[in-house]
Formats: C-alpha cells, sequence, structure tokens
C-alpha cells in the first residue's frame, strides 16, 4: 500500500479556501449518479455505463472512499454485461466491445473480485483474454474494439491494459504490438490514432501507457515528446491536447501522466495545474467539469481527481499513471501469481 | 456523463413538476423506441421498416454502439434480398442503400462532428459500397467522400476524426485504379500526394496556425520527393522554398506554435540521425549542415529586434546551437555567453517551464 503521506482531510481544512477539494460532495455526486432515472441523460449515457462505473469507483478510491458503493450490486451490474464470449457491454443488452471489456476488467480487479468471475463462469478470465486477445491483427499487430473491425492505439492499450491486470499478456503478440505504436509515431515524437495520423494527447497517453506495459519506454524520443507535452500547459495553468487548441481538465490527466510515464511531470507547473483543476469543481452539487463554471460529469471528476493524485495533493490515493486504477490495486494485479 | 463546454447554471436541477412530466413522458418515449428496436433485431426482423425505427434512434443518439451494429445487421439482411421490382413494397436495391447511409451519416456529422461511431458507419458502408459495385462505381463513391471531408473541415479545420478520414479516403484511391478509357491513353499516376500537397498548402494559406495541415505536409514531402524522382538539385529546391514559406509564416506570427514545430521537422531532416527516408537533402555534408543552420540562426534572431518577448525564438535559437554543435561545428555563429543569454530569456518568459528549462541549462552545461 503506497499512499501519498499528507495532513489528510484535517490538514485540507486548513487550506485557503481557492485550494479545497470537496472529498465529501464529490462521494455524494458520485453516489447520486444512479439515482437520475427521472433524467432523460441518464438513458441517453446508458451505452456508457460500464466505463462509467469504472470513473466513478476510481474516483472514489482516490478520494480514500472505497466503500461508498455497494460491492454486491456494483459486480450483479458488472456480470450482467458479460457476454457468452467473455467480452463485456456497455450495459445489459449492449454489444460486448473492446472499451466496455477493458472497464468491466478494471472494476473486477479494483473490487479484487476475479475469484467471483471464475464462480460464476467457470474459466471466466481465460474467456475475457482470449475475447481481448482475437481482437489483435495479426498482420499489423493493432487491435480493433470489436467485431465490425474499427481499429485504433486506443484499443491496442486496452487491450495490454486488461490483459496484464489478468496476468494473460502471452494470450497476445507483444512485439507486434509495439512495432504498430512506433509505426503511429510521429516527427514532434508524439503518436496519433493510426499510422500518418496528427500527434494528440489522448492518444499519446494510450501509446506510452502501452509501451510502459511492454518494457518498451527506450523507443520514445522522451525529451522531443516531454517538451511537446510540456508545451500543453496554458497561461491560466490547464493543459490543451493539441497546439493551439483551448484547456481541459480530461488532459490534465493524459498529459500529465504522459509526462509522469517519461518521469518529467516537473517540466510544467504543477501547482498552476492543481488550482486550475480544483476550480473545476461544483463545490455546491460536487463533481469535477472540463472547465471552470461548466457542467461537471463523473468522466472530469475521475480524470481530474487522478491527475491532483499525480500532482500529491494532500490526502488522495496514489494513482497508477498507467492504469489510471488506484496503485495499491495494480500492484496487487500485477504481482499475483494466476 | 462526459461534456464538453456547457455551461453549469445554478439551479437547472430544480425543475418545475411541469418539466419533470415533460422528461418522464419523454423517457418512456425514448425507452419504448429502443426496446421495440431491440425486440425486431432479436426476432432478425431485417426490414426496410425496422431500418427507418434505426435510424429514427440514431438520430436521437448517435452514440448509442450497439444500434449502430444492428444497423448494419439489418443492412446486411437487406443486401443478401434480391430486389423485387414492381411491387409497391420494393425493397431497395444496394446501391440506393448505400446512398441512404451516407445521406444519413453526412446529416449526422454536420451535428456530431467528433462522433467516432458514425465515423465508423460511414467507413463500413463505403467498404460494403465496395464489395456491392463494380470499381468504377465504388471508386465514384470514394471520390465523393474527398468532397464531404473539404466540407467537415471547413467546418472545422482542426477536425482530426476528419483528417484521418481523409487519409484512409486517399489511400483507398491510390490502392484502386481509375479506369482507362482508351488503350492509347498513358497509365495515369495513382498517387495523390502531389494534390495532397497542394491541400495543405491552400489549408496554410487559410489559416496558418493550422498544426493538422502542417503535421500532414511533413507526412507527404518524402513521399512526394521518392514519386516525382527528384534529384538532389529539385530535393534542396523542395527544402529552401519549404523553408522560405515557414519564415514568411514566423514573421507573421511568432507566437504561433505550429510554425515553429514544421519549423523543427525541417531541422530535423538535416539531422546526421535523420533516416534516409525522411530526409528532403541527401548526402548532406555537416559543412552543408552548418551553413543550413548558421542561415537559421542569422534569420531568426534577426527578429529578437521586433518580438524580444517571444518565447519560441530563443527555443528554436537553442535547439539550432545544439545542432550546430553536435555536428561539430565549432562556436563561429554564435558563443556560450549567447546560448547563456537565451536560456535566461526562456527562464524569464516562460516561468510554467522552468523545470524544462532549468534541466536544458545543466545538460548543455551553460
Ligand atoms: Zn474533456
Amino acid at each position: 500500500m503506497a499512499l501519498v503521506s499528507g495532513p489528510g482531510r484535517g490538514g485540507m481544512d486548513s487550506m485557503p479556501a481557492e485550494m479545497r477539494l470537496f472529498v465529501d460532495k464529490h462521494v455524494r455526486y458520485i453516489q447520486s449518479l444512479d439515482s437520475r432515472k427521472d433524467e432523460l441523460e441518464y438513458w441517453l449515457t446508458e451505452h456508457l455505463r460500464l466505463n462509467g462505473l469504472y470513473w466513478g469507483l476510481t474516483a472514489l478510491h482516490l478520494l480514500g472512499h472505497p466503500d461508498a458503493l455497494p460491492r454486491h450490486e456494483l459486480l450483479e451490474f458488472v456480470f450482467s454485461c458479460l457476454h457468452e464470449n467473455g467480452g463485456f457491454g456497455a450495459a445489459p443488452g449492449h454489444d460486448a466491445h473492446m472499451l466496455y471489456t477493458v472497464s468491466g476488467v478494471q472494476i473486477l480487479a479494483t473490487l479484487d473480485a476475479f475469484d467471483e468471475l471464475e464462480k460464476r463462469v467457470p474459466g471466466g478470465r481465460m474467456k475475457t483474454g482470449q475475447y481481448i486477445a482475437d481482437l489483435q491483427d495479426p498482420e499489423t499487430g493493432t487491435f480493433a474494439g470489436d467485431e465490425w473491425g474499427e481499429r485504433d492505439t486506443r484499443f491496442l492499450y486496452g487491450a495490454l491494459n486488461a490483459l496484464s491486470l489478468m496476468g494473460l499478456l502471452h494470450l497476445v503478440n507483444v512485439d507486434k504490438a509495439v512495432d504498430h505504436i512506433q509505426t503511429c509515431a510521429n516527427f514532434d515524437g508524439g503518436y496519433g490514432t493510426s499510422p500518418g495520423a496528427e500527434s494528440h494527447s489522448g492518444q499519446i497517453f494510450t501509446c506510452l501507457a502501452a509501451l510502459s506495459i511492454a518494457g518498451r519506454l527506450d523507443l520514445v524520443e522522451q525529451d522531443k515528446l516531454g517538451a511537446w507535452l510540456s508545451e500543453r500547459q496554458l497561461k491560466n495553468g490547464g493543459l490543451n491536447g493539441r497546439p493551439e487548441k483551448k484547456e481541459d481538465v480530461c488532459y490534465s490527466w493524459w498529459v500529465a501522466t504522459s509526462l509522469a510515464m517519461l518521469k518529467k511531470l516537473h517540466w510544467i507547473d504543477g501547482a498552476k495545474l492543481t488550482a486550475f483543476i480544483l476550480q473545476c469543481q461544483d463545490p455546491e452539487l460536487g463533481g469535477l467539469a472540463d472547465r471552470p463554471g461548466d457542467m461537471v460529469d463523473v468522466f472530469h471528476t475521475v480524470f481530474g481527481i487522478a491527475g491532483l493524485s499525480l500532482l500529491q495533493y494532500p490526502g488522495l490515493a496514489e494513482v497508477d499513471p498507467v492504469y489510471c486504477m488506484p496503485r495499491a490495486v495494480t500492484a496487487r494485479c500485477l504481482s499475483r501469481q494466476w | 456523463m462526459a461534456s464538453h463546454g456547457v455551461s453549469r447554471v445554478i439551479g437547472t436541477n430544480i425543475r418545475s413538476a411541469e418539466v419533470r412530466q415533460k422528461e418522464i413522458e419523454q423517457i418512456a418515449a425514448y425507452k419504448n423506441l429502443v426496446d421495440l428496436v431491440n425486440t425486431k433485431i432479436t426476432e432478425r426482423k431485417y426490414t426496410i421498416e425496422v431500418l427507418g425505427l434505426v435510424t429514427k434512434l440514431l438520430n436521437e443518439n448517435p452514440e448509442y454502439y450497439t444500434i449502430w451494429n444492428h444497423r448494419r445487421r439489418v443492412l446486411g439482411g437487406l443486401f443478401d434480398v434480391p430486389p423485387t421490382g414492381g411491387s409497391p413494397t420494393q425493397t431497395p436495391h444496394g446501391e440506393e442503400l448505400i446512398n441512404g447511409e451516407l445521406q444519413l451519416t453526412f446529416a449526422l456529422l454536420r451535428k456530431f462532428p467528433k462522433c467516432y461511431w458514425i465515423w465508423n458507419h460511414r467507413n463500413w458502408v463505403l467498404r460494403k459500397g465496395e464489395s456491392l459495385s463494380d470499381t468504377e462505381a465504388a471508386r465514384k463513391l470514394w471520390s465523393g467522400e474527398l468532397q464531404l471531408i473539404g466540407k467537415m473541415l471547413h467546418a472545422d479545420s482542426r477536425n482530426f476524426h476528419a483528417w484521418s478520414y481523409r487519409r484512409e479516403v486517399v489511400a483507398y484511391l491510390e490502392r484502386t485504379p481509375a479506369s482507362i478509357s482508351s488503350s492509347t491513353s498513358p497509365i495515369l499516376s495513382q498517387s495523390l500526394a502531389e494534390s495532397e500537397y497542394e491541400y495543405t498548402t491552400k489549408m496554410i494559406k487559410t489559416n496558418l496556425s493550422n498544426f493538422s495541415a502542417w503535421h500532414s505536409r511533413a507526412k507527404l514531402i518524402p513521399r512526394l520527393l521518392n514519386e516525382r524522382g527528384a534529384d538532389n538539385a529539385a530535393r534542396k529546391q523542395l527544402l529552401d522554398s519549404e523553408l522560405a514559406l515557414i519564415c514568411t509564416a514566423i514573421n507573421t506570427d511568432p507566437f504561433d506554435q505550429s510554425i515553429w514545430y514544421y519549423h523543427q521537422f525541417l531541422m530535423s531532416t538535416l539531422s546526421p540521425e535523420c533516416s534516409r527516408q525522411n530526409q528532403i537533402v541527401l548526402g548532406l555534408s555537416n559543412m552543408d549542415r552548418q551553413k543550413y543552420y548558421a542561415h537559421e540562426i542569422e534569420y531568426i534572431h534577426e527578429i529578437i529586434e521586433d518580438e524580444a518577448d517571444c518565447k519560441w525564438i530563443y527555443v528554436a535559437l537553442l535547439h539550432l546551437a545544439t545542432s550546430y554543435l553536435e555536428i561539430d561545428g565549432g562556436t563561429n555563429a554564435f558563443t556560450t555567453v549567447d546560448m547563456r543569454s537565451w536560456l535566461e530569456q526562456l527562464k524569464r518568459l516562460d516561468p510554467l517551464r522552468r523545470g524544462r528549462w532549468a534541466e536544458l541549462g545543466s545538460s548543455l552545461n551553460i
């Protein structure tokens, strides 16, 4: 267990008002998300339900409230999204897809519930691993999102993320996947969605994290990429995703964690970034938004809080830059003898 | 669940009874439609009527990826049915279906230009069209895509979905030969590198700070040179004209980082470490390199007079100086004192990245 040392919540109360993280409000906001069934938005976002659970659960763990959502109900929901082929859909009745399969695995990892998966579906872990592995393109090494074939470095990262958490990396050709990432590299040191595509911070995160899992960060043009990433910070402290774009809290995660993987987080102003993220809180009802004064959502809430954890904001659990999960969880999974 | 740029209005959580009632009705209607579509798909009712229901649902929620999958299931069924001529409930023909899909996705993309699933479906439709029609018709279909992308990029010149899609369409057109009307006409080059290069010129001229266009341009240049079979004189000419273009751009707006990245790209092609396939001019000697670096240092140094507070100038100067020193160029073009003063300027102008500048100082040992 590697919690960042800090004064904890008692210490936070003595902080200047603008530096305060409204932990209890955020916890209540996340707890309230599933009780909004009388809002049309709840139904229109059903295709993100399993991602949403992963975002909310991770945020709660980082906030130090790991039990704020009922474990049993969470697991019931996760298993209700599991398909016969081992893949997960976004919600019951939604098709299996890499994006939700990764969230499903991440939730099971966080709840330490792989054994429960085995109880429900004998050989379930292997089935899920195989579902992911079958999406690898044997020619290029990249991964498709599902049977319909869209390919993107997001799916490649997701595959390595979930497989490594389950101790099943050997099911895929990691070297080929690494080769594919290299074909997505650009002159600025960054990476795009596919060969030839422009560098984009989200995609840089996925490629760096995948290379970290593969143990091949040595292939990265670290100084060049670090320089490009550090230029994402704008005067107001926030980070953007590409040159000449606006700042956004979700990029505070993708850019900052990429810098952290390159051990160059000190190349940007951490205090200013912290202040920017804190300004994106809704101090009344909890949650974080993309920019100060905007509508909050659980996606920006987790990435904002994960960013704060990376910046060692006092009282938060340590986040793993590669997985966007609590370090304690990834340490447990990655050291497990299956 | 992931919203961007929507203002938070205080008190939106308090809804009047009337508003709540209306929302409850909307939810019921939406859920009914979802249930109806799901039932029809479970029953494998792959009909034109179900396709209509799917359209209605996707118009309400284009992010619902499973419904896009359902749509492809229905279409798959419809493509398999031979056209039934004459009868009033005529099943449309493959080509009509394809055109309908293109229209639907076009309308949705105008409203949701960043929705992955719509781009994805459009791509699937074109591939399907390719397998259903002859080469000529398929090629016509794909050529039409360049116009769509033109419109999308006109609305948002940085939309990376549109740029990615453009690359895919170009790749398709390049690998599918245009039919040759008479046997005497020469076999046309299938590469679109020249016209794509021109397209980036057009985009850059409209807006210098379009990094997506500069990026594309950088990717196209090595190919272009190969295809032109350019000799070294032609290669040198191209490098010089790119440098002239970027220097004008720097002069126009030295605070725009996209321009400096392109300058950095051009400089990186000079490096002894640049792979042969990425080189613009081949077989450079260190003397040639020095000349280029010194020329750029001199040119950029001149801008300081007008724009002493532009940090990018000092970033570039330090980059160039480092490259110059790496090829053992001596210090004729600048001194260590110069380098130290550039670094001081960076520390002064750019405190956000002070950690980076401190590290640069110690790695350069100045
Ligand atoms: Zn965002």
